[in-house]
């Protein structure tokens, strides 16, 4: 069957002043897949998630999300697509002036006319989902950084988004919790058929919950497939990536035309 | 020890015999100045056991500085590990020089375009704000239950003491200067008009304003602007809430609706002051007092000091919320922002004040 993406980036290109962060970027992301976007730090991974999800507004090229482009955030159309994905930030992002439980509870608040009783239930049942159902009445100051995290999955599920990115949603934690969050995502797309994008730089994390890979180099799309053929690259990048190696220093010292070297032992 | 000066030989080249340990302590200790540069140097390593990253930045500057007379230093008896630490450093980005006229027109041109997107972006938060607050609340409200009055609370109800109390103090002070002088010409009887106009038309709301942009012009950015710095805005955003109505908008119609108030509390316990000190001072009954303030005061007067109230309020919340959105960076910025916005907000606040001088 042929599937329509729900995410959809058109030749996007998005600069910070003279600074081009990402060159003409071409990406598709399938519906009920987890897709991990990847590449070493500064390559472009965190702008491309926010420019899919309207934070940046690309120079050229185009954003679709469920086939609508999104233009201004505060029209209908655009709010009725953001309600149907859920974002993860990487530090959590809640809103320190509200507890766990008014975090969850805002965007029902905010987008549905549910019962305030109802949304007290929901709450509770999407803390309990992700495995923190007695942090309810707590601040986010008072949580530990997996737990805050858990919070904001829970706040990001709220809705029951057909979509959820996650911007680095391991950085930070300890592997057992850390394996807590992709069995988490791994449960939602199984059980849920969520569509997940997850930026990441955790090998353990996209070998376990990746069923296809994004790899960003210097703002440019450099693969776009499914991991097993990623992890076969030959030399380059992609290849020093999952091999966990340093990249070539650029423009090292050359020993023979910057020093005469006598007597190397 | 090996030493830079004492090393140096009766062969071709000056010979720098470094020591055992090619460190921090060894390098502190000798400047990589002062060669002749006049033959290249030899850096003997036959005795180094280790060297760290202050060795290896002395090599790499002393490297430089024989490169600016076309001389190459000679590093000697170096193990393989030690050159690779060397040469593994990359070339420095060179700074880029531009002379000073080449730099002026350009930095000219920068400047100028800075005050026009800072002056756009101003004018932006201006208009949302506005907008949200007013024809866009019919569109969609992302307002939180009960966060106009939890603000009116906040920027009004506990607002309420210091403003009292100062403008009671400042109404005491101007009162006695003012009582000596008048009495000196036996003009007591003026105290009552003359506190009166000044506390209505203008010191009530001045003061006012200038507490309120203390207190909730650094507030509002500073809250605004950690919310930027934690991606609480960002969250806002792609949950589909309008940051503007959800954190601005509540703030912006408390501070409308409680500055007047507070203004209207500010002059009467400023007139209050002046009150007491003409009991006190001038021997003037009370009844004669009331008298001449409500025979001396219009309402045109008291209209003037609303009006100003109303729009120190919006110019507060104006700047405030501009600052709070602005901010990039980490906790300095937010720093810096709040204490940008209180200065600006204060400076705002006085320059219109005199323009309103000019107009009622």
């Amino acid at each position: 069957m042929d599937q329509q993406p729900i995410v959809e980036a058109e030749n996007v290109t998005v600069r910070y002043g003279e600074h081009v962060v990402l060159k003409a970027v071409s990406a598709a992301f399938m519906p009920s897949r987890i897709t991990a976007i990847l590449g070493t730090s500064g390559c472009g991974k965190t702008t491309l998630l926010k420019t899919l999800l309207g934070l940046i507004t690309p120079v050229s090229g185009v954003v679709r999300l469920f086939g609508h482009t999104l233009a201004d955030q505060d029209s209908p159309a655009s709010v009725d697509m953001l309600k149907k994905a859920g974002t993860l930030f990487q530090n959590g992002a809640l809103l320190g002036s509200l507890n766990i439980a008014e975090n969850v509870a805002l965007p029902l608040a905010m987008h549905t006319a549910l019962p305030r009783d109802v949304i007290d239930e929901m709450v509770h049942i999407k803390l309990s989902q992700v495995g923190i159902p007695n942090a309810a009445y707590l601040f986010p100051s008072e949580l530990s950084g997996g737990m805050r995290k858990r919070a904001a999955l829970a706040r990001a599920l709220a809705l029951e988004p057909p979509l959820l990115f996650c911007d680095e949603p391991s950085a930070g934690l300890d592997p057992v919790t850390s394996a807590g969050l992709d069995d988490l995502l791994l449960t939602l797309r199984e059980s849920l058929g969520i569509t997940i994008v997850v930026v990441t730089h955790e090998l353990l994390s996209i070998e376990r919950i990746a069923d296809s890979i994004l790899f960003l180099h210097e703002g440019s799309v450099l693969y776009s497939g499914v991991q097993d053929q990623a992890r076969k690259a030959p030399d380059g990048p992609m290849h020093d990536f999952f091999a966990r190696r340093e990249l070539a220093a650029p423009e090292a010292v050359d020993e023979t035309s910057d020093f005469i070297v006598e007597n190397v032992a | 020890m090996a030493d830079i000066h004492s090393s140096l030989s009766l062969e071709p080249e000056p010979i720098i015999r470094l020591p055992e340990h090619f460190n921090r302590d060894w390098v502190s200790s000798r400047p990589a100045a002062g060669f002749s540069h006049d033959k290249p140097v030899v850096l003997d390593f036959a005795g180094v056991k280790d060297i760290d990253s202050s060795g290896i930045s002395l090599v790499h500057v002393l490297k430089r500085t024989f490169e600016r007379s076309n001389q190459k230093i000679i590093l000697r008896n170096i193990t393989r590990p030690m050159l690779s630490a060397i040469t593994a450093v990359p070339q420095p980005v060179a700074a880029v020089s531009v002379k000073l006229g080449e730099r002026f027109p350009s930095s000219v041109g920068t400047a100028t375009l800075a005050v026009f997107s800072v002056a756009a972006s101003a004018l932006s938060v201006l208009t949302e704000m506005f907008y949200w607050g007013t024809i866009g609340a019919f569109k969609k409200l992302d307002m939180k239950k009960g966060a106009l009055g939890e603000q009116m609370f906040q920027l009004g109800y506990k607002a309420l003491g210091i403003v009292a109390l100062l403008s009671m103090l400042i109404g005491i002070v101007l009162a006695l200067q003012a009582a000596i002088q008048l009495r000196m010409y036996g003009a007591g009887i003026f105290l009552a008009p003359m506190i009166g106009i000044s506390m209505i038309r203008e010191l009530g709301p001045i003061l006012t304003a200038i507490i309120l942009a203390g207190r909730t012009g650094s507030a509002t950015t500073a809250e605004i602007a950690t919310m930027m710095v934690g991606e609480e805005i960002d969250a806002l955003k792609t949950m589909g809430i309008n940051p503007i109505q959800y954190v601005v908008v509540p703030k912006f119609w408390a501070i409308t609706l409680t500055m007047p108030i507070l203004t209207m509390l500010s002059t009467a316990t400023g007139i209050f002051g002046g009150f007491l000190v003409s009991l006190a001072y001038l021997d003037i009954s009370s009844s004669l007092f009331w008298s001449q303030l409500s025979q001396n005061i219009f309402i045109k007067d008291v209209l003037a000091g609303l009006i100003k109230s109303i729009v120190f309020a919006w110019l507060i919340i104006w700047v405030g919320v501009f600052y709070g959105f602005r901010v990039r960076g980490g906790a300095e910025a937010v720093g810096r922002e709040t204490t940008a916005s209180v200065v600006t907000g204060i400076f705002i606040i006085i320059i219109t004040d005199a323009l309103f001088s000019f107009i009622i």
